[in-house]
């Protein structure tokens, strides 16, 4: 039984940090800056007097008043010619694909009036469950960045299309070398409009799999990504394999992942965990263990002795054993598991292939007759082409889909061989770092703008559909390889559309009806354009273990990841992904070094961050590289090892990427550099990444970190909104605790029980009124109860904490379906972040009462070590949003009742009624309301961070939800659009909602379908029956607010005395 | 601006009641003389016909000898020269009819299309189309009268000029000056004269002093007169000030100029085209939407002069959307004439109205949720339009007036497009739960003895449930 653990929303909290003492005790935690108001020097200077003031203020009244007595005149424009698929007012939905070289996934574009505003999993027709991730979702903002090239250029200066044409294509076909370099393209007809060109073409991924596919050729034949299929995996082993959030194509794994984590049947999948930083997998393994980068290959190794029942070598007693029980686990469940590994080094994944075979899970959870089609770059080859464009062999290089200014590991070197080139041509929509290097760019369509055609496994193609016309003057990549190629016909739709004619594919496949339903569906099967690979294995381990057996760790080790907002880079200037907190460290707007308390302490850094506690700088040097960086007091950071995320530090020599992108001041002024640039987001890490044996290596076995006297802040939500330390917010439990009462009903089962309180009657009728008698909490109404019980509709939502990761895709969705305002660095640092659902990331100590029973240490002195702060600690992910409690305790204190409670159960927010007393949010017990401080729309503070400012950007907002004032609360209000017209809908329709029909914009993004909504009154819906679960559960049910969310206890499936 | 003369239309309610009456004796006298043939004339409904006729044909076609875009109707079931099948065909798909050969349809197409253009083809089934032939083949007697009815339509006296208000206004100034100019001349010429006739006595003269100081004297004699007229004064500043500031955001007769002098009066009362033809999305979307110029050119391909401004107006159609009124046929970006249907290519200016009814942002109002679901007449909240020039808001004592006109509409009392307007008529309107699967529901779990409410149960006490019972004084009906 796990239900003494103790729960802290960080070390901030367990070490009882005199910062953390003092935002306690305060209900609003930023003071009113009234010292630093009365201490502006330039109030002594003023000459407005009194009357003055009185003058203004008649002046103002007046002019208001009258102002409000002109009848505005609004003008509205119809269509002329109004295309017939239009109804102003109503969305129209288009099936396409997502792929940047990184994260692929099916979609559902929601446009309105023509204009794409949503992005969402395509979970209809998708692949797996269809589902997208914050990535993606965020991705919509990026097509109105007003950064985007609006024509082609020559050398930074506009020009067009035809002399760009005239001189690419003279360049190719002239005598020099050509090549194009990309990342991997997974589009069949971009690939043959790329080989019509004739030239070169070499790929590269930012994120390298090289070495993964190179133990695949080697051990099977098949230079490819396999598939993985987690639906499939009872027992999944990663060693610093990032699947949930950046390890390869993880879009797809999430919900695979979590369909077996759900324990209601019964089984739970158990998941090891090896890793050095805490990383959002991590969080959500049943058994983590902290190692060093380079042991990663010794605990493949490990595991491939104890399975061929050997011991395991080179590695201390306490990882042994983790290791061997991993092992164990593994073998206990032959052809149902997934050993992975993240590293990009050959030796480990030949081994790691090596004990999937001995496994048996190639053919069951490991697909290579069918492989993916993704990270095929190769950057041996970019490497050498590197070296040639430095020695002037070079004389066309096309750069498409890729920043290798930015991402190459030798990015400098490739600079200098890209000045040596006569032409080159990048087509990357935005002046970046290779395209503002580059002579030409053709810039390419946004992919909302493009059509396009994706495989990423044989047998199934996936399309992408325009669901706008150009806002600029680009045009399709594609177009230009056909036109620079002299194609006879170099329109690209008609060169896509012929690759799927009866002329084409021989059996005459696809006829236009066909096309428009594959184009209704965002997919066709059947047409065969990537091979199907046959395989043997020969698996040869012996040189791998003895290359990892030599690998020596230094002191410090550093581990280079990706963050599950900003990519590999691609998300920079995107307001809506910056301002998403990290899963894990819970930063915004960042990179920093991470590092464990005790290297921390050691070096006499900051350990607690907070508004006016600033993070020190820190440097850290891999031979001869030096980046300078904020260390962040990581939990589960394994000591001796760093982290930092990629995909920072973009547009560092003041390059155009979008004005997001870049850091923003206490007025919303952007930061300038000593060289008198703007000053980046996080600095670059690639620089850090090295080149061995043809692979890119992301790790560092050596490096050197020293403190700085430098100071710098880091916006950091993870200890705002505290709970106080009421413990009854997040319930867990172990699996096996869990099957022993899982036929309990609800509010009787240990690990959730029913809260219960004294009363002074004898209810447990003992004849005696003492302790002993309790009455559910339930039972106790301090308010009239308000009548949604069984009547109409009473929306309500589940959040099952056993299968949410953390992901953050609920945040994201959730922010621009609800146009939440983006409030920038420096407003997130006063805590005035506007997410309207938060993830609160609780760790959780590893010692409990009945561990210490069992190693007989007394029950006071167990109290202490569950004090002890967790090194390794577990985590628990909790989604908060709004309650909508129904005896809500916002509502009754709202001196104009603008907050009320509505008879479908819903708490709702009226803005144009609130005064913005903020009391509501003072006695909100889940802290989940959010004050707009400041005319975000309007303030110059925050032109650089939010979207509503330009005229472009504003376009993204969702016209069905009211971009709030200043001055008035605002908070979740479980998407009352979509309910609003859901049941419409069903009105129109005539039946009644079915369960499914009316979903949250978070609901409807989380990928592992942790959060669920519906009708409670509904008796056949998902919620009333997850509801009414024994793993249910309000949180701080003791308070008697009778939320209508039902969050699920988390069952992690470890032994109880592991737990 | 126009003055409108606001004569009532004649009442067409009782017009279109007569057409069922009729139009139900048809169908018995079907019935009852057992005429079963399959002929496309004689199996059809007239009053689904009735509907689909006015939806789909009514814009182009009349029953009477009269061709508006398309030829009059009157006796087509005598003078259709062709067989059951072309007459769908040529209905559904009229390219496609001519390509066949068919001679009598050749014929049509020569006379016909030249000048007008092709029929667009209609998304009407064969049993539709022989709904609409019965209707047409037995056209309402009472169709004489509705011919007969635009007389009964508004005139819009457009040679008046407009008498405004301030006009009355700088008369009165003018007036109001003179008196004072005699007033102080009088007062001037009394005084010399008391001046001219104390000299004579010997008297004193009277103090040289200036007019507000002698305005002083007399308030001072007459203080208790000015008092009782200050008191007055201020009420009278108090009460007009009141109703001035209950008057802001009061939009109610609301007219503002439009860029084209759009006739709703000739539209929908002359040539009784139904509200939604134009403002089809009142009906799918929560926007009723102002039509896009290619709706108006449906008719106005054909229909080049206005009867009242001549082609001026509608001259500006055609520059919207690029189409040439000589040739019949539209423009395309490069300025070729021949195209038969407009082109996106054309550059034209759109037609930028100005918004008649409008919302505060926050305040998010479906049309369809009114119109679709709740079934309420456009006339409760827009007034009888077919009266109107260009669009207007309707105050509500006007709306209340209609009642007899358009049965069933709710009698509200609160100024039009306020908040409270809203209210009263979600506490007045009744929601029927029995005629939709989404109400039943509802319904079925109020009364669910089991698990309904008893708090929410006094809802079913006067057999009605209203809006408002249902939620709709809720805030976040409305404001999301």
């Amino acid at each position: 039984m796990a239900n003494t653990k103790k729960y802290w929303s960080g070390l901030d909290e367990l070490d009882g940090t005199d910062a953390f003492q003092e935002i306690q005790s305060k209900e609003f935690q930023e003071q009113i800056p009234v010292d630093k108001f009365l201490a502006d020097e330039k109030l002594n200077s003023t000459t407005t007097g009194r009357r003055d003031f009185l003058k203004f203020m008649g002046f103002s009244l007046t002019a208001a008043t009258l102002a409000a007595c002109e009848t505005p005149v609004i003008k509205s424009i119809p269509y002329t010619n109004k295309p017939a698929e239009i109804t102003p007012g109503v969305a129209n939905y288009y099936a396409s694909s997502y792929y940047d070289g990184m994260d692929y996934a099916n979609i559902l574009v929601k446009t309105r009036e023509g204009r794409p505003i949503f992005v969402k999993g395509n979970a209809a027709t998708g692949i797996g469950a269809g589902k997208a991730n914050a990535r993606v979702i965020g991705s919509v903002m990026e097509l109105y960045d007003k950064a985007r090239l609006e024509g082609p250029t020559k050398k930074g200066e506009a020009t067009t299309w035809s002399d760009l044409d005239t001189a690419v294509s003279e360049s190719i076909n002239g005598n020099g070398r050509a090549v194009v370099l990309s990342n991997t393209i997974v589009s069949p007809s971009t690939r043959k409009a790329i080989e019509s060109l004739g030239v070169e073409h070499i790929q590269y991924d930012a994120i390298s799999y090289r070495a993964l596919r190179e133990a695949q050729a080697a051990s099977f034949g098949v230079n490819a990504v396999p598939h993985y299929d987690f639906s499939k995996a009872k027992v999944v082993v990663s060693i610093a394999a990032d699947f949930l959030n950046s390890w390869l194509t993880s879009t797809q794994f999430a919900p695979d992942y979590a369909s077996l984590r759900n324990p209601n049947g019964g089984s739970q999948s158990k998941h090891f965990q090896f890793e050095s930083v805490m990383s959002m997998t991590g969080t959500n393994a049943d058994v983590r263990t902290m190692i060093s980068p380079s042991e990663e290959g010794k605990v493949a190794a490990g595991i491939l002795a104890v399975l061929k029942g050997g011991a395991v070598s080179n590695l201390d007693a306490k990882l042994s054993s983790r290791v061997k029980a991993a092992a164990n686990a593994l073998s206990g469940s032959k052809g149902e598991s997934l050993l992975i590994a993240g590293t990009n080094d050959l030796s480990t994944q030949t081994i790691v292939a090596a004990i999937n075979q001995l496994l048996g899970n190639y053919g069951t959870t490991i697909d290579l007759e069918r492989p993916s089609q993704a990270f095929r770059g190769d950057e041996s080859a970019a490497t050498q082409l590197i070296a040639d464009m430095n020695s002037g062999k070079v004389s066309t290089l096309i750069t498409y889909g890729c920043n290798p200014s930015y991402d190459m590991p030798n990015a400098q070197a490739f600079n200098s061989g890209l000045a040596k080139v006569s032409t080159s041509v990048s087509m990357n929509g935005v002046a970046d770092e290779t395209a503002s290097r580059s002579t030409f760019v053709a810039p390419d369509h946004h992919y909302l703008e493009s059509w396009n055609d994706l495989s990423l496994r044989a047998g199934r193609i996936d399309l992408v559909q325009p669901t706008i016309e150009p806002l600029f003057n680009t045009r399709a990549a594609q177009e230009s390889f056909l036109v620079w190629s002299s194609a006879e016909n170099s329109d690209w739709y008609t060169f896509l559309r012929s690759q799927y004619n009866g002329a084409y594919t021989s059996d005459a496949l696809y006829s236009d009806s066909d096309w428009n339903s594959a184009i209704h569906d965002g997919n066709m099967v059947g047409n065969n354009l990537s091979e199907s690979p046959n395989y043997t294995a020969s698996i040869e381990t012996s040189l791998a273990e003895r290359k990892v057996s030599k690998v020596k760790g230094g002191d410090m080790e550093l581990v280079t990841y990706v963050k599950a907002t900003a990519g590999a880079g691609q998300h920079a200037a995107n307001p809506f992904l910056q301002e998403t907190p990290d899963p894990v460290s819970k930063v915004t707007w960042d990179n920093y070094v991470t590092m464990s308390k005790s290297d921390m302490v050691a070096l006499g850094l900051n350990t607690y961050i907070a508004q006016e506690d600033l993070a020190t700088v820190v440097k850290v040097t891999v031979g001869d590289k030096q980046i300078e960086l904020p260390a962040y007091m990581q939990p589960g950071q394994k000591p001796g090892t760093i982290g930092i995320a990629l995909g920072y530090g973009r547009g560092s020599n003041g390059e155009n990427i979008g004005q997001a992108a870049y850091q923003t001041g206490e007025k919303g002024q952007h930061l300038m550099l000593d060289s008198g640039l703007p000053m980046p987001i996080g600095v670059n890490a690639f620089p850090l990444t090295s080149n061995s044996e043809g692979n890119t290596i992301y790790a560092s076995y050596d490096v050197n970190i020293e403190a700085t006297d430098r100071e710098y802040p880091l916006a950091c939500t993870q200890i705002h909104n505290t709970y106080m330390g009421r413990d009854s917010v997040v319930r867990e439990t172990s699996f096996d605790s869990y099957l022993a009462e899982a036929d309990k009903p609800k509010g009787k089962a240990s690990w959730n029980m029913a809260h219960a309180l004294n009363v002074h009657d004898d209810t447990n009728h003992d004849g005696v009124i003492d302790a002993r008698d309790k009455e559910n909490t339930s039972e106790f109404d301090l308010w009239h109860s308000h009548p949604v019980k069984d009547v109409g509709h009473r929306w309500g939502m589940t959040i099952d904490l056993t299968t949410c990761t953390g992901c953050s895709a609920c945040v994201t969705a959730c922010s621009i379906e609800n146009n939440v305002s983006v409030v920038g660095k420096d407003e997130v640092l006063r805590h005035r972040d506007m997410h309207w659902i938060r993830i609160d990331r609780y760790y959780a100590s590893d010692y409990s009462l009945e561990k210490g029973e069992d190693e007989g240490v007394g029950v006071i002195s167990s109290y202490g070590l569950m004090e002890d702060p967790a090194e390794n600690p577990q985590t628990v992910h909790m989604p908060m949003m709004c309650q909508h409690c129904n005896h809500a305790p916002c509502e009754t204190v709202c001196p104009v009742a603008a907050t009320t409670h509505s008879n479908e159960g819903l708490n709702q927010m009226t803005y144009n009624r609130c005064i913005g007393t903020r009391y509501c949010a003072n006695n909100c017990p889940y802290k989940v309301r959010r004050f707009n401080w400041f005319n975000y729309k309007g303030h110059s503070k925050f032109e650089n961070v939010n979207p509503a400012h330009d005229s472009l950007a504003r376009l993204v907002l969702n016209p069905d939800v009211t971009v709030r004032a200043r001055g008035v609360m605002e908070k979740c209000s479980m998407c009352v659009q979509r309910i609003q017209s859901g049941k419409l809908e069903a009105k129109k329709a005539g039946t009644a909602i079915n369960d499914g029909e009316v979903v949250t914009a978070c609901a409807e993004a989380c990928p592992s379908n942790a959060i669920a909504f519906g009708d409670l009154n509904d008796t056949g819906s998902q919620v009333r029956a997850i509801s009414e679960n024994n793993r249910s559960y309000h949180a701080l049910e003791e308070i008697g607010v009778q939320p209508n969310v039902f969050y699920m206890t988390k069952v992690r499936n470890v032994d109880s005395n592991e737990a | 601006m126009y003055s409108i003369d606001m004569k009532k239309p004649m009442n067409s309610r009782l017009i279109r009641v007569q057409h069922l009456a009729l139009a139900i004796c048809t169908v018995l006298f079907f019935q009852v003389s057992g005429v079963g043939a399959q002929s496309i004339w004689e199996a059809g409904d007239p009053i689904s016909g009735q509907t689909l006729f006015n939806t789909n044909c009514a814009s182009c076609h009349k029953i009477t000898d009269e061709v508006l875009v398309g030829p009059g109707l009157l006796g087509i079931q005598d003078r259709w020269g062709s067989s059951d099948e072309m007459l769908v065909q040529w209905i559904q798909n009229p390219q496609e009819a001519h390509e066949s050969g068919d001679k009598y349809i050749k014929g049509l197409v020569d006379r016909y299309v030249g000048t007008y253009g092709w029929m667009t083809a209609q998304a009407v089934s064969k049993e539709e189309i022989g709904d609409i032939m019965a209707y047409v083949s037995n056209p309402p007697e009472v169709l004489g009268a509705t011919a007969d009815a635009s007389a009964d339509c508004p005139t819009l006296d457009y040679d008046k000029v407009e008498e405004s208000e301030s006009g009355n206004a700088i008369w009165f100034l003018i007036l109001f000056v003179l008196f004072i100019t005699i007033a102080l001349g009088a007062s001037g010429v009394k005084r010399s004269l008391t001046d001219v006739l104390a000299e004579k006595n010997g008297e004193a003269l009277l103090p040289d002093s200036s007019y507000m100081q002698r305005l002083g004297g007399w308030i001072w004699n007459n203080l208790v007169f000015v008092s009782l007229l200050g008191v007055f004064f201020v009420l009278y500043l108090v009460v007009a000030g009141y109703s001035a500031l209950m008057d802001i955001g009061l939009y109610a007769d609301y007219s503002p100029d439009q860029p084209i002098e759009f006739i709703h009066s000739v539209h929908v009362c002359e040539n009784e085209i139904d509200c939604k033809y134009c403002h089809h999305s009142a009906y799918e979307s929560k926007h009723a939407g102002i039509p896009s110029a290619n709706v108006c050119m449906n008719c106005h391909k054909a229909i080049k002069k206005g009867k009242i401004s001549g082609t001026a107006e509608i001259e500006k159609i055609y520059a919207a959307i690029g189409f040439d009124s000589n040739s019949g046929t539209y423009i395309d970006g490069e300025g070729e004439i021949g195209n038969l249907l407009p082109q996106d290519s054309y550059d034209g200016e759109p037609i930028k109205w100005n918004k008649v009814h409008n919302l505060p942002d926050h305040v998010f109002f479906s049309h369809q949720q009114h119109v679709t679901v709740g079934g309420l007449q456009c006339q409760n909240c827009h007034g009888d339009v077919s009266t109107y020039s260009v669009g207007r808001i309707a105050p509500v004592e006007e709306i209340n007036e209609l009642v007899d006109a358009f049965p069933g509409l709710i009698q509200l009392s609160k100024p039009t497009l306020t908040m409270g307007w809203c209210l009263e008529c979600h506490n007045k309107a009744e929601v029927d739960l029995t005629s939709n699967g989404y109400y039943e529901e509802l319904h079925e779990r109020l009364n669910d003895s089991e698990r309904g409410n008893e708090e929410l149960r006094r809802y079913l006490e006067d057999d009605k449930i209203t809006v408002r019972e249902l939620g709709g004084w809720e805030c976040s009906k409305c404001h999301y």
